[in-house]
């Protein structure tokens, strides 16, 4: 059998509020297996970003278990869920975050630099990337000088450089227009795919969710697979969904 | 592979290089901050440094290689103690030695060091003043003709001198002549240092121009190297005359050091004030440096930078900062200092000793303290913002969290914190003890723990002022106010600075303020006399030449003069230390001017046994420091034998800080062998004039001698002069301090506002005027100023408290009456306010400048 590249049992997180508790996931099992595209989707507050940072070790379960490529993150500290991080995981997220102080191409070579040096492969590997996002012309250029789907572009790079086994996504086209949101998300599939590399995408937009080979959601704190048809179910598709804030 | 991706070409300190090279005011006033700090503190340690080192080359130089000196009394060493030593003692390396200071016309303002020495006796002592094949002078060149006298090259470029030039000099007896028969070449720094103020004569000369015909001051001795040196040390003792000491060479120039330390210390902890200033500043610009960076501080630790990469960044640039300020602040420091050197140097003249300071030394030592003392307290303040970094979470990168919030968490720990510091300081304060630093360190944890409780005192301020601000300006005054508090973390350090500065200011001018009104007051008591009869001092404040023979007698038979006191003041080497010894022959009409402490009543029985020599009165310093309460016994070595008498009274006198011991004349001249009379204190007839009075005066004692007659209004107007020229150091550290703190709230302030762009951009997005935004932001910085002003008069008080009863009585056993204007208390909020709106203008006027547009785009 295949090991799945995450695995949640039981998995629960709650923040304090108004002087007591409100649970965010409850008794969450999830098994995603290797090499699948997921989407993730939720109302507002859903605890979509919760389940991101407890899958990238950047937060803690209050309960459960959190298996990532068999590691179980959850037992890890803090500085070695850092280093799992650094090695094994690629971020994209909404706003970009390049760092605006390094060019395109350091921000580039960040993941490799933060392990200790650039090897002239890894080098090469990131004019190689660049290429591939059709940027290698921009390699000095800083972030804020470039549009936002040239630096989701860069961001989708960096996120792939080091050759994760998993990458991350929060709403990567939620700050882009749909024709440049269309073109990252041929890059990811592009990118990704050959690789075998892993991709757990949150998002609002169901054209984003209908490219993924599944789709996930969260209702009533817990995580439940949509399967194909079930258009209820899809943002903008299900009232019931679409209209939950409250429902956290 | 970088083993430390955080520092050197790392991503992160890379990022924040260019972080701070894209923020270059940030830079700027980062670098200012520490380079002001340590600048005042270099400057200062320099300036107590050289005045230090310029004392101890000058008395090594005049010691040479002696082992021992006998120390005359009041009236010196008889001449045929130096056979005596020599024949009976068996002493065979004995250089006889008179020491005095004087001026020249030629060096004005400069003190002059006349050294007597007999040439034959030197080649022990001073080898380059002995002649001989090795060395610099020919000293029988000293006998060549009367008059002969040798200087240093550098003293003889200065007075413009050359080998037989005459030259005058000013001494206790009047104006003598000399004539230059050579000209030495220093060998080395120290030779150049102790001859910079030397004028070396033969010593019948010497005896001769200070009318000191067959006394000396001391006889050098070199006795170690001799067999059973301890047993010389007896026989030498057993010759000594009453009233002389054997004393080990360079003891006596400890006792003197050591009169000067409380002076330093106070000194160095004013001047260690700036760099507290520096590390607010510091702390505003790094903290202010993080906040803006934590997104991508965020973003580095979602992409797997490890907390300690993160901090080692920050703290990594922290150290570039530091050492940049540092040296910086060096180098401004020795420009300061040579400034500062003079303040201090004067303020030495005027109340301890003579030392002559010509040059700023600068030993490496004092110049590491100072880069390390500037990169410390750089990391030190740091270190805050570097756990902030540290703390910043991958979770920032994706979405906002608020800093704001989590620092008013901490409100109530910071000042739980803050009110533990200001008690244990209050406590290491009451600690009996006479030790200065421990009240200097309970000063500071005071200071920090106020600084600390600033937070708690705003938010409760800002929350009872803006129901009232609400109500008067509307809503941009409302917005103001609650601004002061939701950005807490900015506003509170630079209130903090801001109460600190206007409270060292408050205390440091009550200090300042009470200390004069009790010289007031004591100048009051205590001058009664209507003319005063001195000799001139060029090189001190403190009248220390001698009458002509018996000019009490001659004075007292002026027409219109109806009684006097006569003065004696001499400083002596006793059991006590160094102390200064007063012979009063009190008239009547003067009791009234000695200040007993301690009420009036008895005083008519103290001044009767006073005057009997039942018994004599000491200085309050001299009370503190030895410990002494009225009825014990004072004991001392006179000339002719020893005294011991019981402490009548204390008496306040703000005069000598080394403490005195006074006693009647008939009591001195039966213990000391000297005739000699320092100054007059003249009552005169009540329909006498003044000036027909002094002119008769001058007449009777003769123009042979300088002589200085001053009316009781001059002599006051004259003590209260030397006593703010004593205070001229205080205030320009208090100014540093205050400008290094000025910089330090514009640059919070700048930060605070230029954060708030984007919310400044929405403001005027949705219609506020580039005026109203104006008055926001003048409004915002108003509030902080009055919160700080208002803080700021408590902590000023009690830092006045402190520093009137605790540091001054301390270090130099003077009680002083505290007196608080409100005019002060005024000016400390009229300064926090002035102070908070002027570092706002520069943000007001930039964020006016800036287009709704830009400011909403910049994220």
């Amino acid at each position: 059998m295949v090991q799945p590249i995450v695995r949640l049992a039981g998995l629960g997180r709650s923040f304090p509020e108004g002087g007591g508790l409100r649970s965010v996931l409850d008794g969450v099992d999830l098994s995603l297996p290797a090499g699948q595209f997921t989407a993730l989707l939720g109302p507002s507050g859903s605890g979509k970003s919760t389940l991101l940072n407890l899958v990238s070790g950047i937060d803690r379960p209050d309960t459960g278990v959190v298996e990532v490529a068999g590691v179980a993150l959850h037992d890890l500290s803090e500085r070695e869920r850092t280093l799992f991080r650094r090695d094994r995981l690629g971020f994209v997220f909404q706003f970009f975050n390049l760092i605006p102080t390094l060019t395109v191409e350091e921000n580039l070579l960040l993941p490799f630099e933060l392990r200790g040096g650039v090897t002239p492969r890894q080098r090469e590997r990131a004019r190689e990337l660049l290429d591939r996002v059709g940027l290698v012309d921009r390699l000095n250029s800083w972030p804020d000088l470039l549009s936002g789907g040239e630096q989701q572009r860069i961001a989708v790079a960096r996120a792939l450089v080091h050759k994760p086994q998993l990458v991350l996504a929060d709403e990567p086209t939620g700050n882009l227009d749909r024709d440049t949101g269309e073109v990252v998300l041929d890059l990811l599939d592009e990118l990704l795919r050959p690789l075998g590399t892993s991709l757990l995408c949150v998002t609002h937009a169901p054209e984003v969710a209908r490219r993924m080979d599944q789709v996930l959601i969260i209702r009533d704190r817990k995580v439940v697979r949509l399967e194909a048809g079930d258009e209820n179910g899809m943002p903008g598709q299900s009232a019931e969904v679409a209209s939950g804030g409250e429902r956290g | 592979m970088n083993p430390f991706p955080g520092l050197g070409g790392g991503p992160l300190f890379r990022a924040g290089r260019r972080h701070l090279a894209r923020n270059p005011w940030q830079l700027v006033l980062s670098v200012l901050g520490v380079a002001l700090g340590v600048a005042v503190v270099v400057a200062m340690d320099l300036a107590i440094q050289s005045s230090r080192e310029a004392f101890r080359v000058s008395s090594e130089t005049v010691t040479g290689r002696a082992t021992h000196q006998v120390l005359g009394g009041v009236s010196g060493l008889p001449d045929s103690l130096l056979v005596q030593l020599r024949m009976e003692g068996g002493v065979s390396a004995a250089a006889p030695v008179v020491d005095a200071y004087v001026t020249s016309p030629r060096a004005p303002g400069r003190a002059l060091r006349l050294l007597g020495v007999d040439p034959f006796s030197e080649g022990a002592f001073r080898p380059w003043l002995a002649g001989g094949p090795t060395s610099d002078l020919d000293g029988s060149l000293l006998l060549s003709r009367r008059g002969a006298v040798v200087l240093g090259r550098e003293l003889a470029e200065v007075m413009g001198l050359k080998a037989e030039d005459p030259m005058e000099i000013g001494t206790g007896e009047g104006w003598g002549e000399l004539q230059v028969v050579g000209v030495l070449e220093a060998r080395d720094r120290a030779s150049r240092l102790g001859l910079q103020d030397l004028l070396i004569v033969d010593l019948a000369e010497a005896q001769e121009q200070l009318g000191r015909l067959g006394r000396l001051d001391r006889i050098d001795l070199i006795l170690s190297g001799e067999e059973d040196a301890g047993a010389r040390e007896a026989a030498v003792m057993r010759l000594l005359p009453p009233g002389a000491r054997l004393e080990r060479a360079g003891s006596r120039e400890a006792t003197m050091a050591e009169m000067i330390r409380a002076f330093d210390l106070n000194l160095t902890a004013l001047s260690l004030l700036s760099l507290v200033f520096g590390v607010f500043l510091i702390y505003n610009a790094m903290t202010f440096s993080v906040v803006q960076r934590r997104r991508t501080l965020g973003t580095f630790r979602a992409l797997g930078a490890t907390r300690g990469q993160v901090m080692l960044s920050i703290l990594g640039e922290a150290l570039l900062l530091g050492v940049m300020g540092s040296f910086l602040g060096l180098l401004a420091g020795i420009g300061l200092g040579r400034g500062l050197v003079r303040l201090v140097t004067r303020t030495i003249n005027d109340l301890y000793f003579v030392v002559s300071v010509e040059g700023l030394a600068l030993p490496p030592g004092v110049l590491l303290k100072g880069a390390a003392l500037g990169i410390g307290a750089t990391l030190l303040a740091a270190l805050p913002p570097v756990w902030e970094a540290g703390a910043a979470s991958p979770r920032e990168a994706m979405a906002r969290s608020s800093v704001e919030s989590r620092v008013r968490r901490t409100v109530p720990l910071a000042a739980g914190i803050g009110t533990a510091l200001a008690a244990a300081g209050t406590g290491l304060i009451l600690f009996p003890t006479q030790a200065l630093l421990p009240a200097f360190i309970g000063l500071f944890g005071i200071i920090l723990g106020m600084a600390l409780l600033t937070p708690l005192g705003t938010v409760l301020l800002v929350g009872a002022l803006r129901p009232l601000l609400r109500r008067t300006t509307g809503v941009l005054g409302a917005m103001a106010a609650r601004g002061v508090v939701t950005s807490l973390s900015r506003t509170a350090p630079a209130v903090a600075a801001l109460v600190i500065a206007v409270s060292v200011t408050v205390g440091l001018g009550i200090m300042i303020q009470s200390f004069r009104g009790s010289v007031v007051q004591w100048l009051d008591a205590t001058l009664q006399a209507d003319l005063y009869v001195s000799t001139p001092s060029a090189v001190s404040a403190r009248a220390d030449g001698e009458l002509p023979p018996g000019a009490g007698a001659m004075a007292r038979n002026v027409e219109g003069v109806q009684g006097l006191n006569s003065y004696r003041g001499v400083e002596l080497l006793t059991d006590y230390g160094m102390t200064r010894l007063v012979a009063l022959d009190l008239d009547p009409l003067g009791d009234a001017g000695i200040d007993l402490i301690g009420g009036r009543s008895g005083g008519d029985q103290v001044f009767e046994m006073f005057r009997a020599g039942d018994g004599v009165l000491v200085s309050e310093p001299f009370a503190f420091r030895q410990e002494v309460g009225v009825g014990d016994t004072i004991r001392l070595e006179g000339d002719r034998n020893d005294l011991a008498l019981p402490l009548l009274g204390v008496y306040r006198d703000y005069g000598s800080e080394t403490g005195a011991v006074m006693m009647s004349r008939a009591v001195y001249d039966l213990h000391w062998e000297d005739a000699g009379v320092t100054s007059l204190g003249l009552f005169l007839e009540p329909d006498a004039d003044e000036r027909t009075v002094a002119t008769a005066l001058r007449e009777a004692l003769g123009t042979e001698r300088p002589l200085v007659v001053r009316s009781n209004s001059e002599l006051r107007e004259l003590s209260l002069e030397v006593f703010d020229r004593t205070f001229a150091v205080t205030r320009v550290l208090r100014l540093l301090a205050f400008g290094v703190a000025f910089i330090a709230i514009l640059s919070a302030l700048m930060a605070l506002q230029l954060e708030r762009r984007r919310e400044f951009g929405v403001l005027r997005a949705n219609g506020m005027t580039p005026r109203q935004g104006w008055g926001l932001i003048t409004a915002q910085t108003g509030i902080m100023g009055a919160v700080a002003g208002v803080l700021a008069i408590p902590v000023g008080l009690m830092l006045a408290v402190v520093m009137i009863l605790v540091v001054n009585r301390r270090s130099f056993g003077w009680t002083l009456e505290m007196q608080v204007g409100v005019d002060l208390v005024l000016q400390a909020v009229a300064l926090a306010l002035v102070g908070a709106l002027l570092a706002g203008l520069y943000p007001s006027w930039r964020l006016g400048r800036t287009s709704p547009a830009e400011a909403l785009r910049g994220e």
